[in-house]
């Protein structure tokens, strides 16, 4: 750490913390053991605030304000466990699931789902929301891999990594509200794609069942998310 | 076993509506624990006992969702007849597997399963006997038909979460999954 750098002081939770400037709410409460629950961040590429997870309060700010695209500034004031936040957080969950189609028990994520996990962490047991059961495609085109649609959670760290990270490019974004889908190329066939490197990384960042390589079957999906910052990493590394 | 203090002993039935009755088969699971719940329980109506119409009890545990107008009529009765209504697993809660033909019209699958199937020989054609149950356009689960008073996801739910509900609720108690740490799906 640079000796001269000024740190400041905020307080998380009633705990009064020291940290540099220039960090996010994210990064400061990770680095102190604070949980804050996410699922668009992923470690390695840019944040861009799009779950509203992280969501945190902030003293004097009366909209809640997302962790992870939030810098710290001196003396703020920082909440991350209140009612609030606890009720927004079952709501933003309970929404991933009634958006598309979430079978658990048939899908190839089942057991090894960061979604998954967010319930049982949110104390999810039932959906208050009406399913709107959309008819999402399976895009089984490409040699190896498997995009199926009614698993995405449009937290879009596949498009980050593909861009940011191998530099292909494949993947984007398209339409808007509940049409918004990730696409290939210009929506095209996976297969297709004339952009694509079959190098597997958006497969290791997806948190869901939604790209998965074809070789696995129900339980047996492996995903190393913190893989891609480990990459990340050693790239900077000058030999 | 556990000696129990005396109390009224209370009824206790378990339904199978649009479900594979997997989550019945885990119910099974919970062993020689079924003693601790008979000790507390009659078991009045289920696939597992000779019951014939539901009577009033304390407990209903309803597996699956609601998927025709047969099983409409019945989980409204079931509701006017359960104090506390169940629902028993990832179908009674969210629909899972039976709300898969949800992505498409009705007809499309009755088509996939009773013509098109590869099975089937060039007669093949949907049944429509007036004794049959009248499938309903989407299937829903419990909750966008009656209230329901607990829920338990899982596919199947596990026997021991299945135990745990089924002991707090026979002893007065109100079971918290996430508490307790028994919250799944699938
Ligand atoms: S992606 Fe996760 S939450 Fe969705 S169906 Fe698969 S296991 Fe369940
Ligand atoms: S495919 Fe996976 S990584 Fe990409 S947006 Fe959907 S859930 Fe996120
Ligand atoms: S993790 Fe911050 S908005 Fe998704």
């Amino acid at each position: 750490m640079n000796c001269y750098m000024n740190t400041i002081s905020i307080i998380i939770d009633d705990q009064k913390l020291e940290t540099d400037p220039g960090k996010t709410i994210l990064e400061v409460c990770r680095e102190n053991g604070i949980d804050i629950l996410t699922m668009c961040h992923l470690k390695g590429v840019l944040d861009i605030g799009a779950c509203r997870l992280c969501l945190v309060e902030i003293e004097g700010v009366n909209k809640l304000l997302s962790a992870c695209t939030t810098k710290v500034a001196a003396n703020m004031i920082v909440r991350t466990n209140t009612d609030r936040i606890k009720k927004y957080q079952r709501i933003t969950t309970e929404l991933f699931f009634a958006e598309r189609n979430h079978v658990c028990a048939v899908c190839v994520a089942n057991g090894k789902c960061e979604l998954q996990d967010l319930g049982y962490k949110v104390g999810l047991d039932h959906i208050r929301y009406p399913h709107l059961f959309p008819q999402c495609e399976v895009d089984t085109s490409h040699p190896w891999y498997v995009m199926d649609h009614n698993r995405c959670i449009m937290c879009t760290r596949c498009v980050r990594v593909c861009n940011e990270v191998e530099g292909a490019h494949n993947w984007d974004v398209m339409n808007r509200g509940h049409q918004v889908r990730i696409i290939s190329d210009f929506n095209s066939p996976w297969g297709e794609s004339e952009t694509c490197t079959s190098c597997g990384k958006c497969l290791h960042a997806c948190p869901t069942g939604a790209i998965w390589p074809k070789a696995i079957v129900q339980g047996q999906l492996q995903k190393n998310p913190g893989m891609i910052n480990e990459l990340v990493e050693k790239r900077k590394m000058k030999l | 076993m556990v000696k129990y203090k005396k109390m009224r002993k209370k009824k206790l039935a378990t339904v199978w509506l649009g479900g594979c009755s997997g989550c019945h088969m885990s119910l099974l699971d919970i062993d020689e624990r079924i003693l601790d719940v008979a000790q507390l329980a009659d078991i009045v109506k289920s696939p597992i006992v000779d019951g014939k119409e539901m009577p009033d009890v304390d407990i209903a545990l309803v597996e699956g969702s609601v998927t025709s107008d047969e099983h409409y009529r019945e989980i409204l009765h079931i509701r006017k007849k359960a104090k506390t209504l169940i629902a028993f697993g990832d179908c009674a809660v969210m629909t899972n597997v039976t709300g898969m033909r949800n992505y498409f019209p009705l007809k499309e699958v009755f088509d996939a399963a009773y013509v098109n199937a590869v099975s089937n020989d060039a007669e093949g054609q949907v049944p429509d006997h007036p004794s049959l149950l009248k499938l309903n356009d989407k299937v829903v689960p419990l909750q966008e038909v009656v209230n329901v008073d607990f829920v338990i996801p899982g596919c199947p739910p596990n026997a021991d979460t299945i135990f745990y509900v089924l002991f707090e609720f026979l002893n007065d108690r109100l079971p918290d999954l996430g508490k307790a740490k028994k919250l799944k799906y699938g």
